[in-house]
């Protein structure tokens, strides 16, 4: 086997360590301001990066993170870094309940329906019609995924901050919080598994047969978890909790799950994120899960491998260089309009009135850390450049700090 | 039919009480608890079969009545066709404010996917609905009764209802539950809040949870009754139906449903299906006609 050696062990500790304090430094210090976590950290990646660190001090830079020049370490790093999406999109899925959406009927229906078509049709319109706009070739092969991503990315929604910004303005549990919420989930459901299916078509040549198959496989493998995978895990996890240590018990039977479910799909060459996600939907459905296991996997994951992740976005381009103030500002604009008037038009056409439904627009619009985790896989597999991730990046937190004022501003009209 | 006698029709009293008769081994039970529940409420009694009406089931029907002391005041209407729609239509021509069947606690999964009659007018009940899980030819008792408070326009007709029910019926203690949903708290939470803030939180979310009771019940007549609310931290429906065993109450008072439940909500189970999955005991179903519904 072989084996990272002592000096290249030595960096990747180090750099592991150097993420881990400033992330939670930056966090700390966010909360005071009111910026989410995830804000906290791609910053800190943004300064631990090329776009900082790297052009003040390119040595120190090169001997902490030297991706380009240690591939042992890169490796490794790439590793976690894979390991950190895979285990955020499995507690991405806990959350996500499909019955939300069933539950609250015809607002829920039209804006489900509304804030996801209409920013997918602006977004694949815009990448369709001028790719010339972000510097993406027509003539090549990734021109259609590219299209099909941008719809996908204007699409999703970022139900933790989504929910965050309900519950410090006392709206989680009311209608409109429960709208907002009902729809989040079913933007996150079906924009994560049509993603998956569109990183499952890079790389490959086969025409319409690998389309199809892809199709199938998804089909099927959301349709066996959800179905038999769920009542076999309603009989599991009550055994589970109560008859195993707690709660090392149901976090082995859980995470085990999740890689499991994680390396099929990956092994039947979709990613390895979609295995991942219905997992955590699965579990995550079950009534059998208890509150604090839910608790104790959300933590383990989001106070490690979150802020790894989220600072390595940081690490991955140097921003400033790559800050096209043209692309930036498009991506932006698609973004509101498309959300926003999707979501609230569907909100309006399901009852709501005209002020209600432009605060449920508005508080969809938040995309956060989902957005960024989209835009870094999409980024990983090809599919954007340099130039683009920066702009969908900057538009993940421009979406997120916009929304509560936004969402405010409509609402207290209202009241007043 | 008039459907202008039905439009907007508060879900009490009970003026017509039907009985679903399925011909199964509890069939006197059954008639017998209607009996005991017409004359309590001093309501019409009505004897529904949806089937093929046979000069042996005549005879059986004549039979068991006669034993339980169903006289000739209630009339007995045999239709054809679908159990379900069968009987939601005569329910409807008859204006029926009750209908009292028998239900299995648990149903097999093949048949709860598929649908059984008590299950398929509880998904999509136009009139309240009794289920009775243990029928008895005593009568059952229904001293605990519960009810699912949940934030809904129905939900005050359905405690004037579970309160008028309890009254006539002695109900000793009514417990007024209402549940709080995690979704989303947990990830919400895990993020950047300490364990302070996280207790505080909850905290909040349950004492709001009990004030809304609290204006829900208001000044209403509880009679003799000892009322009380009780605030559940779980999945709706599945919260309260453990919450109901645990108690070992009587009766389950829930609203009806706003739209007709279908085959994904019993793959994605939500609210009402948790319920019917596993009915901890008896259940009524109260369908109040909001403004313009029948």
């Amino acid at each position: 086997m072989v084996k990272l050696s002592q000096p290249d062990l030595v960096i990747m500790l180090l750099a592991i360590s150097i993420m881990l304090i400033f992330s939670r430094i930056a966090s700390e210090l966010g909360k005071r301001i009111g910026l989410p976590s995830v804000m906290g950290e791609l910053i800190v990646g943004v300064l631990l990066g090329p776009t900082l660190f790297g052009t003040i001090a390119p040595g120190a830079y090169q001997t902490v993170f030297p991706f380009a020049e240690n591939p042992h370490v890169s490796l490794a790093l790439d590793t976690i870094f894979s390991l950190s999406v895979i285990l955020l999109l499995f507690v991405a899925g806990l959350e996500l309940r499909f019955s939300l959406f069933l539950r609250h009927g015809r607002t829920v229906i039209y804006t489900g329906f509304g804030s996801m078509i209409l920013p997918f049709a602006s977004g694949f319109a815009i990448a369709w019609f001028f790719p010339e706009w972000f510097s993406v070739p027509v003539s090549g092969s990734k021109y259609p995924l590219f299209a099909l991503f941008m719809g996908t990315a204007m699409a999703i929604s970022a139900l933790p901050v989504i929910a965050r910004i309900l519950l410090d303005m006392k709206l989680l549990k009311t209608d409109i919080g429960a709208v907002i919420i009902a729809s989040a989930v079913f933007n996150d459901v079906v924009g994560w598994i049509f993603f998956s299916f569109i990183l499952s078509l890079v790389g490959q040549t086969g025409g319409s047969g690998s389309v199809i198959s892809s199709l199938i496989s998804i089909a099927a493998f959301a349709a066996f978890m959800l179905v038999v995978g769920r009542y076999v895990l309603n009989r599991i996890l009550p055994w589970t909790q109560t008859r195993l240590s707690w709660p090392g018990g149901v976090l082995s039977f859980s995470l085990s799950l999740c890689l499991l479910c994680a390396a099929f799909t990956e092994f039947i060459h979709i990613h390895a994120i979609l295995g991942a996600f219905i997992a955590g939907l699965t579990i995550g459905d079950s009534v059998y899960l208890r509150e604090q296991a839910r608790e104790i996997m959300h933590q383990f994951v989001t106070s490690f491998f979150a802020p790894l992740f989220f600072v390595s976005i940081g690490l991955k381009v140097n921003f400033i260089q790559h800050f096209d103030p043209l692309v930036v500002g498009l991506v932006l604009v698609i973004a509101f309009v498309g959300k926003v008037v999707g979501a609230g038009l569907g909100a309006r056409l399901g009852g709501m009135s005209t002020r209600r439904s432009l605060a449920v627009g508005f508080g969809l619009n938040a995309r956060g850390a989902m957005e960024m985790i989209l835009g870094t896989l999409a980024y990983d597999a090809g599919l954007i450049n340099q130039t683009v991730f920066v702009a969908i990046i900057f538009m993940a937190m421009v979406t997120s700090m916009t929304s509560a004022p936004l969402m405010r501003l409509f609402l207290e009209k209202k009241a007043s | 039919m008039d459907h202008n006698r039905l439009k907007g029709r508060l879900p009490f009293p009970f003026e017509t009480i039907a009985v679903a008769v399925a011909f199964s081994p509890r069939l006197e039970a059954i008639l017998s608890e209607a009996r005991q529940l017409a004359r309590t409420f001093q309501a019409n009694l009505l004897l529904i079969h949806v089937g093929k009406r046979t000069p042996g089931k005549e005879a059986i029907l004549a039979e068991l009545c006669g034993h339980v002391g169903i006289g000739s005041e209630a009339k007995v209407l045999w239709q054809r066709g679908d159990p379900v729609s069968g009987l939601l239509k005569t329910c409807k021509e008859n204006i029926v404010d009750l209908l009292v069947l028998g239900a299995l606690r648990q149903e097999s999964m093949f048949r709860y996917y598929l649908g059984s009659v008590a299950r398929g007018l509880s998904r999509s009940a136009k009139c309240s609905l009794l289920l009775l899980t243990e029928p008895r030819t005593d009568g059952s008792t229904f001293s605990t009764v519960m009810v699912d408070c949940v934030d809904h326009p129905k939900t005050l007709p359905t405690i004037d209802t579970a309160l008028y029910f309890g009254r006539s019926m002695g109900t000793r203690e009514m417990c007024l539950v209402r549940e709080v949903d995690p979704a989303g708290l947990a990830m919400v939470m895990s993020d950047d809040s300490t364990d302070r803030e996280r207790e505080t939180v909850k905290e909040q979310l349950l004492l709001e949870a009990e004030e809304t009771i609290r204006q829900k019940t208001g000044d209403a007549d509880v009679g003799s009754m000892q009322v009380v609310n009780s605030v559940l931290w779980g999945r709706p429906g599945f919260a309260i139906r453990k919450f109901a065993e645990e108690k070992s109450a009587n009766l389950l008072v829930i609203n009806s449903p706003d739209s007709r439940y279908g085959l994904f909500d019993r793959i994605f189970t939500h609210d009402l299906e948790y319920i019917l999955e596993h009915l901890p005991c008896n259940i009524l179903i109260v369908h109040s006609r909001l403004p313009g519904q029948i």
